[in-house]
């Protein structure tokens, strides 16, 4: 009688192949939510202003109130940035107890001050700062004696002084043009918003 | 009205800015991304004068000023039109003396117009305009970028950050810079209005660097866009550049600066 067979050891079994995990790809551009580039609403405004007042950084803007929104808008930043994906706000306002520029960046998601800029920059005007400025010319002696029959305000320019000479260099200013309701320009009165007072007051000719 | 428009192979977004005009953003070309955000930032206007007299006028007394195009500015809606063989978005701003128009022009064939018509008397007619367009190009994705300028009678690659002006020389369809895409080859080709007087800052793209909302830097300090040139490497990077033209006052007006775009190899 044939030896029985040794029975086969029972194969070990095959330790199991790792399922195969598809490299994390990094986040791309290409796949951008487009919703975050959206308009803030009022309600996302207001979130982002409370955020950035609430920051110690910007403590004594917020205490003393002599500042200015100059613009909220939302932002949207690139992977593989950390906030790539977050719901942000870029608020740029204006300091004027202190002459500076804020610039920052709000995670309306985390609901923290991400980024923040102090600097002596001199960001766009606000709206109201253009009607200021265009207030305080208007009740100006030596602007009033130069205008002619039918001329008025046309436009705020946003406007700095190129030489340090100039006082618009260095302090926050604005052109206000004067002139007829066709367009045609006659006077340009340079406005100190810090001082609130007029400047300088140019023919349009020789502006 | 929707901000998404899928027309003449392109599909893009667009929005109203505060001061930047119309923004376009994540526009694709026949299916793959081009543009991650392209905007106009500011047109700075100063003063030139036809005659100079240095014993009257011996320093130039009257810094550059600008107005934003945006939402307080803005005449009547934006609009978007097709025409034949394509599709463009356009819209009025006007304040005062200053009028301008803005369109985004896309054709079928891959051409992009970011133009900006000037009219308007301007305080007076010895003014200067200086658009400054704003792209970020992301052709097939943020990083892998490198720039190139032609010059001496072909393309040179562009190793570091820096502001190139229009020499004169061109390839022969008139372009001056590109930007290519190491991955796909793809590239952005951009020749200049023959009178925009032009030139392009090519930038290393930085969070934080965004447009912003003044060309005005701290004192002292360039102003935007070359407040933001250094040193740095472009090549493999993820590049933005600024077109920017110098209209000046001796051109017919109304006068539309601003460059063609073609997207190629995609």
């Amino acid at each position: 009688m044939a030896a029985k067979k040794p029975k086969k050891a029972a194969k070990p079994a095959k330790p199991k192949a790792k399922a195969k995990v598809a490299p994390k790809k990094p986040p791309d551009v290409l796949a951008a939510d487009p919703s975050l580039f959206d308009p803030l609403t009022p309600g996302e405004i207001a979130d982002a202003l409370r955020t950035l007042t609430e920051d110690r950084r910007v403590a004594s803007m917020a205490k003393v109130g002599r500042y200015r929104v100059i613009c909220t808008e939302p932002l949207v930043v690139k992977p593989p940035h950390w906030m790539a994906g977050h719901r942000l706000a870029r608020v740029v306002a204006y300091d004027y107890a202190s002459a500076r520029a804020v610039d920052a960046c709000i995670d309306l998601d985390a609901g923290v001050v991400a980024h923040l800029q102090l600097d002596q920059s001199q960001p766009m005007l606000s709206r109201d700062e253009e009607a200021l400025a265009v207030s305080i010319a208007m009740v100006d002696e030596s602007v009033r004696a130069k205008l002619a029959m039918g001329d008025m305000p046309l436009a705020t320019l946003h406007y700095w002084g190129r030489s340090s000479l100039d006082i618009s260099y260095n302090r926050r200013s604005a052109a206000v043009t004067f002139g007829r309701s066709d367009g045609h320009a006659s006077l340009v009165a340079v406005v100190d918003l810090i001082d609130q007072q007029v400047t300088q007051v140019v023919p349009a000719e020789l502006w | 009205m929707s901000n998404v428009i899928t027309e003449a192979n392109w599909k893009f977004h667009w929005r109203l800015t505060e001061s930047a005009g119309i923004m376009i953003y994540l526009a694709d070309f026949k299916g793959r991304r081009v543009l991650w955000e392209g905007s106009l930032p500011y047109v700075t206007v100063d003063h030139q004068r036809q005659e100079v007299d240095p014993q009257k006028d011996p320093s130039e007394p009257h810094g550059p000023w600008w107005i934003p195009l945006g939402t307080r500015t803005l005449v009547g809606p934006v609009r978007v039109q097709s025409f034949r063989g394509g599709v463009e978005l356009s819209a009025n701003f006007v304040a005062g003396p200053y009028q301008y128009t803005q369109l985004w022009r896309f054709h079928d064939d891959g051409r992009l117009c970011p133009w900006l018509t000037i009219g308007g008397p301007g305080v007076h007619d010895q003014h200067t305009y200086h658009p400054h367009f704003r792209f970020d190009f992301d052709l097939d994705g943020a990083d892998d970028d490198a720039f190139e300028r032609f010059e001496e009678g072909r393309w040179q690659r562009v190793e570091r950050e820096g502001w190139f002006p229009y020499s004169g020389e061109a390839d022969e369809h008139g372009n001056v810079w590109r930007q290519i895409d190491f991955g796909s080859r793809a590239s952005i080709n951009i020749r200049p209005h023959t009178w925009d007087d032009a030139e392009v800052f090519a930038i290393r793209y930085h969070d934080g660097e965004w447009a912003p909302f003044s060309p005005r830097s701290s004192q002292g300090s360039q102003p935007f866009p070359a407040g933001y040139v250094g040193d740095e490497e472009l090549d493999g990077k993820d590049v933005s550049l600024w077109y920017v033209a110098h209209v000046h006052f001796d051109q017919s007006f109304p006068y539309t600066a601003g460059p063609w775009i073609r997207v190629e190899g995609l």
